[in-house]
Parts: structure tokens; C-alpha cells; sequence
């Protein structure tokens, strides 16, 4: 059986190039023109960003709305929207576009942000490596994990949902070559809901659950 | 002793230590010069004389270079300096040609060793020029920009710009700090170096020491801002939150800063808080020298609150400090403290002294909330703020540029 690689990422962020929001209408035409990396940054790796762990929402659209904008109701708008459930960017921006439409037609006033709250659009370099650790077996998962840094965390487990087979961590895509005995495993994993983890929780979780199937 | 990434590794964890040995290894040999205007004295010397010796434990051939000039060039560099930071100041022709004539004369010594460098890292205004006068450089440039450019005076940053263009990228603290450039502005934040003598950990006997020596009471809490005296970290504000406080519980104030200062301003700032403190025992103004470190460290250790109540403020490094020591912030809710103080996590951010007083007596009275607030400032600072994610970021940096490539993945 082949051994499962185990890869970490880490990045970099650096200005997108826009100017700056200071308000839902620029925040609107920003969104409108933006390179899909400044929307993949904003709501795909804020997890791997040095930043607070614990905002209300995931999405830095979501959380300047509430801290920033002070309209709460657009940041619960933004705040549920889940990138995975998403096939493109495009799509994501789309559906955040019709968001703020709808929120501008039903305000009178545009709300806007005093100098120094603005949205800041960013991009990120990532730099993908191999760890040259290797796991060989199932039983060798947990702690294999449990020794992982949060970037091999999110390489394996929340941004694998997007690569190849869509919609599932790397573990259980190489449990999967296990056949029937890790089935129970893999529902574990696929049940966590990491929405609302950081990486530290959620590779404290990972291995609770591998652990729990006796893995 | 020259540092080394093994000293880290008790306060940053082995996994990022691992982390940086892999990313390094892969950098291996690279040859990489820093250059600055200064060996010693201020922050950016002191980022410089950790960073150079860890890149060097990573395996990467990493030097330091300093520049040399003579005291009219740094008048000019101190008004580039001003300029940048939106003051108006009148820099002459003849300023601008002595400026470039050190560059020229710094570039025929150090030719030799930045035209060959894989990584060029010019820190800073002074030693900008060094790029239009190294024609046969192999490697990439890059300009860090350590202060706030974003709101420079406009002649200043117009010739400055034309130097600063021909980077093949650039570093800002902040992206507030920024001005559009046309090449890639990377953003990499501040950090503290947890074995400084400002931020290591101190033998209880040494806050006793600290604490009779000032003639604090141990038995009652104590409230402490560190900064200089400057209407824009706000001493008088601190001062009426105090007295707020003081209504209803027997709090003690620090007021730590700088020593004497040719800021007339400073001089200003210090006498009418001097004058709000008079009469008052519990509020302690302490003018201490300039490396007085370990005394801040202890003052901020012996802290119940640290408060850091500025008006306007750039990434607030004086709060990543008292978060380091476990101590929940109130920070003035402006720039770089907005990044580090969450409330009800880390502290609170607040506007005015009243609110700062209505924090400061949630505190207070929640004593178990301040002390898991506390480990959870420590966490956050070991997670996001040591010198070790600084040292990262760098190397993701110079992963990056090395790659040529303008995808934003980068497989090494």
C-alpha cells in the first residue's frame, strides 16, 4: 500500500492591488472586479493567517460587516456562506454579489466605515512542502497526526475538500484503500463539522475520532 | 552568545521550530544580505541582530551589511524619515545629492556582495538607493519599509518612489501602512523576540525587587501602561480611568516611559502629566533610561491590567508584550491594537477612560475571567507574534520571489 505523504503549507499575504472599502457600495465593486485569489484568501485561508482564533465567523467578509460595517445582518448572510459547498469562485462571488444587492435595495443609507476600519483585499502566497514524513499504516494515523503542524492540518484536512476526489479530506481518501475496516473511520472524519474549530481543535478532534474507531 | 533556533524552541514549540528547519533546508546555501543604516539602536538593528544568526542556523548564507555615512547624510535621512511619515520638511537638492552620494560610495564597497546575493533585503529609506547603483545584481530586492508611509508629503515620497519602484517587491507591517507600488507589497507584522531581556521570564525575587524599589503595594492591584510620553498614547486618559477606578477599588498606576528627550513636545506631554499625577501617591510616573528593559518587563509582569490606551497607534508592540506576560490588554481600540485585543478573549478595546475604567473593573471583579484571559493572550502571542512566525514569513517570502512564479502555490 502506498504510504501517505504527509505535505504542510504556509503563507504569506500581500495586498491585492485594490484600494481599499469603506463602504458596502465599494465593498460591492470591489468584490465585482477582484482576482479569484483575493476571494479564495478571504474565505478559504483566514485559518492560516496569524490572526485571532476565534471570531464569530470565518470569512473575513462576515467578520468586517459585524466589527466594522456594524450590520449585523449582512455579516449572518455572509457568516453561513460555506466555500465548499461552492463549485467555482465565480459562483461564491456571484452569490455574495446578490447578497449585497439585496442588502443595499432594502437600506436607505449605505452604511460605511470611518477612516481606518476599511476592508483591505489581500491575496496570499502559499509554499506547499513535503514534511518526508510517512504513515504506513491506519493504526499509525492518530498519532502521526496529533504530531502534525495546524499547516499539514489544513493542507490534509480542510483544503483537500477541494482537490481531487472533491469533497474529501486526504485521510479518508487514503483510508479509503483500506477497504470496508476503516469505513467506520471515515464517517467519523467526514461528520466533523470544522466550521467552527480552529486547526489546533481540529487535529485535537481528528485524533479523538481516530482514536475512538480504535485507529 | 549568537542565537540559535534550539533557544526557541521551549517557547515556540518544536513543531514550528521543525517548521522553519524545513523551510530553510530548502533554502539551503542561498546567499542573503540584509542591509540597514545602524549596527545598534533601534528596532530595526534589533530584528536584524536575531534574524541574520537564526537564517544563518537554517543553513542560509545570511550576512548584514551597514552602511556608512557622515552626519549630514543622516539629517537628510532623518527628514526622508519625517517626510515619509507626512511631515513637511524641505529637503534641497544638495540634501537629495548627499544622499545619493553615500549610496554611491556604499555601493562601491558592498558591489561586489549584493550583485552576487540571491536575496537582497534593503531595510528602510537610507540605503534605498543601493539598487540603481548595483547594475549587475543577479539576485531579487526587496525593500522593507519599517515605518508608516501611507500618508507621506508628497515631495518627499515622489523622488522616493522613483527609487523604491525597481524592487521586485516590498514588505509593510500593516497593510495601513502601505502606499500602491507596482510590484508584489508583502505584509509581515511586527514581532517580540521571547528571550530579549524585555520579554524573558524573571525570578520572582526580581519583581519583589522591582516592586519595593518603586514602592508598589503588593497587597493592591496595579494598572500599567508602558510608552512614551506622546498625547497619542493618551497618559492623561489613563489617569481619569484610574481615578474612575479608584471610586471603587484601591488601584495603584504606572506610568513607565522614556527618559529625558530633545522631543520638546515629550518634555511638554510629561510635565501636565506630571502635573494631573500630583498629589496622588498611587499613581507612579517613571522616567526610566533607555535600556531599562528589564525593569519594563518586571513592571509589566507585576501588572494586574496592562493598558495601552493610545489614540492612534501603529502595531502596538508594548500590547504584544503585556499579552506575552499573560496579562489582558486594554488597548485603545486604533491601528495594530485592533489585531491583538479581542475583546472578552485577550482584553478589550475601548475609546474613552470611561470605558477603559468599565474594563478595568470587569477585570477587576472577574478575577478568574482576567486569569484565563490571560493564558489565552500568551497562547495567542506564541501562535501569531513571536520572532519565530517573522522568521517564516521571510522565508515563505524569499520561497516565493525565488520561484519566479506568479502562481499564488508555490510546491518547493
Amino acid at each position: 500500500m502506498t504510504p501517505f505523504v504527509v505535505m504542510d503549507c504556509v503563507l504569506l499575504t500581500r495586498m491585492s492591488g485594490l484600494p481599499e472599502a469603506a463602504s458596502l457600495r465599494e465593498l460591492r465593486e470591489r468584490v465585482a472586479v477582484c482576482g479569484e485569489n483575493v476571494l479564495y484568501h478571504h474565505f478559504y485561508e483566514t485559518l492560516l493567517r496569524p490572526s485571532f482564533d476565534y471570531p464569530d465567523y470565518h470569512n473575513d467578509f462576515a467578520v468586517w460587516a459585524k466589527l466594522h460595517l456594524a450590520d449585523p445582518v449582512l455579516a449572518e448572510r455572509f457568516g453561513v456562506l460555506d466555500p465548499y459547498a461552492f463549485s467555482s469562485m465565480e459562483e461564491l462571488r456571484g452569490v455574495m454579489l446578490d447578497i449585497i444587492d439585496e442588502r443595499l435595495t432594502t437600506l436607505t443609507v449605505v452604511p460605511a466605515v470611518s477612516r481606518g476600519s476599511e476592508f483591505y483585499f489581500f491575496e496570499a502566497d502559499t509554499v506547499v512542502f513535503d514534511t518526508g514524513d510517512r504513515i504506513c499504516s491506519p493504526a499509525d494515523l492518530a498519532p502521526a497526526v496529533a504530531r502534525m503542524t495546524t499547516g499539514s492540518v489544513f493542507f490534509h484536512f480542510i483544503e483537500a475538500h477541494r482537490r481531487d476526489p472533491v469533497g474529501m479530506d486526504d485521510f479518508s481518501a487514503w483510508l479509503l484503500h483500506f477497504g470496508e475496516e476503516t469505513s467506520a473511520c471515515r464517517e467519523a472524519l467526514r461528520t466533523i463539522d470544522f466550521a467552527f474549530l480552529t486547526l489546533s481543535e481540529l487535529r485535537s478532534e481528528i485524533c479523538e475520532r481516530l482514536a475512538a474507531q480504535c485507529l | 552568545m549568537e542565537k540559535s533556533l534550539l533557544m526557541y524552541e521551549a517557547c515556540a514549540g518544536t513543531a514550528a521550530i521543525r517548521q522553519l528547519r524545513m523551510l530553510g533546508e530548502k533554502l539551503s546555501g542561498r546567499r542573503v544580505v540584509h542591509v540597514n543604516s545602524t549596527r545598534e539602536g533601534g528596532g530595526v538593528a534589533e530584528i536584524l541582530s536575531w534574524m541574520v544568526p537564526l537564517m544563518r542556523d537554517l543553513g542560509l548564507d545570511a550576512s548584514w551589511e551597514v552602511i556608512r555615512g557622515a552626519g549630514d547624510f543622516y539629517s537628510v535621512t532623518k527628514s526622508i524619515h519625517n517626510g515619509l511619515q507626512g511631515f513637511p520638511v524641505n529637503i534641497s537638492q544638495k540634501g537629495w545629492a548627499t544622499y545619493h552620494a553615500v549610496n554611491r560610495a556604499n555601493a562601491e564597497a558592498l558591489r561586489p556582495t549584493l550583485e552576487d546575493a540571491d536575496i537582497v533585503v534593503i531595510h528602510d529609506p537610507q540605503p534605498a538607493a543601493l539598487l540603481q547603483l548595483c547594475g549587475g545584481r543577479r539576485g531579487k530586492w526587496v525593500w522593507r519599509a519599517h515605518i508608516d508611509i501611507s500618508h507621506p508629503y508628497l515631495p518627499v515620497w515622489k523622488t522616493l518612489r522613483t527609487i523604491v519602484k525597481g524592487y521586485d517587491a516590498s514588505i509593510f507591517s500593516m497593510p495601513q501602512f502601505a502606499l500602491p507600488l507596482p510590484h508584489p507589497q508583502y505584509l509581515v507584522a511586527p514581532s517580540i523576540d521571547p528571550l530579549s531581556e524585555k520579554n524573558r521570564d524573571l525570578p520572582p525575587e526580581e519583581l519583589d525587587a522591582v516592586r519595593a524599589g518603586f514602592g508598589l503595594d503588593p497587597s493592591r492591584p496595579l494598572l500599567v501602561q508602558v510608552s512614551r510620553f506622546d498625547r497619542f498614547k493618551d497618559p492623561i486618559g489613563v489617569i481619569e480611568a484610574y481615578r474612575l477606578v479608584k471610586k471603587v477599588q484601591p488601584v495603584q498606576l504606572v506610568l513607565a516611559g522614556g527618559g529625558a528627550t530633545d522631543d520638546p513636545e515629550g518634555e511638554e506631554v510629561l510635565r501636565e502629566v506630571m502635573d494631573a499625577a500630583a498629589g496622588d501617591p498611587d499613581i507612579h510616573v517613571l522616567l526610566l533610561p533607555p535600556d531599562a528593559h528589564r525593569t519594563i518587563n518586571a513592571l509589566q509582569r507585576v501588572a494586574d491590567v496592562v493598558i495601552q490606551k493610545s489614540l492612534r497607534e501603529g502595531f502596538g508592540l508594548t500590547v504584544t508584550e503585556g499579552l506575552w506576560k499573560g496579562k489582558p490588554v486594554i488597548g485603545g481600540d486604533t491601528g495594530g491594537i485592533r489585531r491583538q485585543v479581542v475583546d472578552y478573549h485577550t482584553g478589550f478595546l475601548v475609546n474613552t477612560p470611561e470605558g477603559a475604567a468599565h474594563r478595568i473593573r470587569f477585570l477587576l471583579y472577574h478575577r478568574e475571567k482576567m486569569r484565563s484571559m490571560g493564558e489565552k493572550a500568551r497562547e495567542f502571542v506564541r501562535e501569531n507574534f513571536l520572532l519565530t512566525r517573522h522568521l517564516r514569513e521571510y522565508l515563505i517570502l524569499f520561497h516565493s520571489i525565488l520561484s519566479g512564479s506568479s502562481e499564488p502555490r508555490i510546491y518547493v
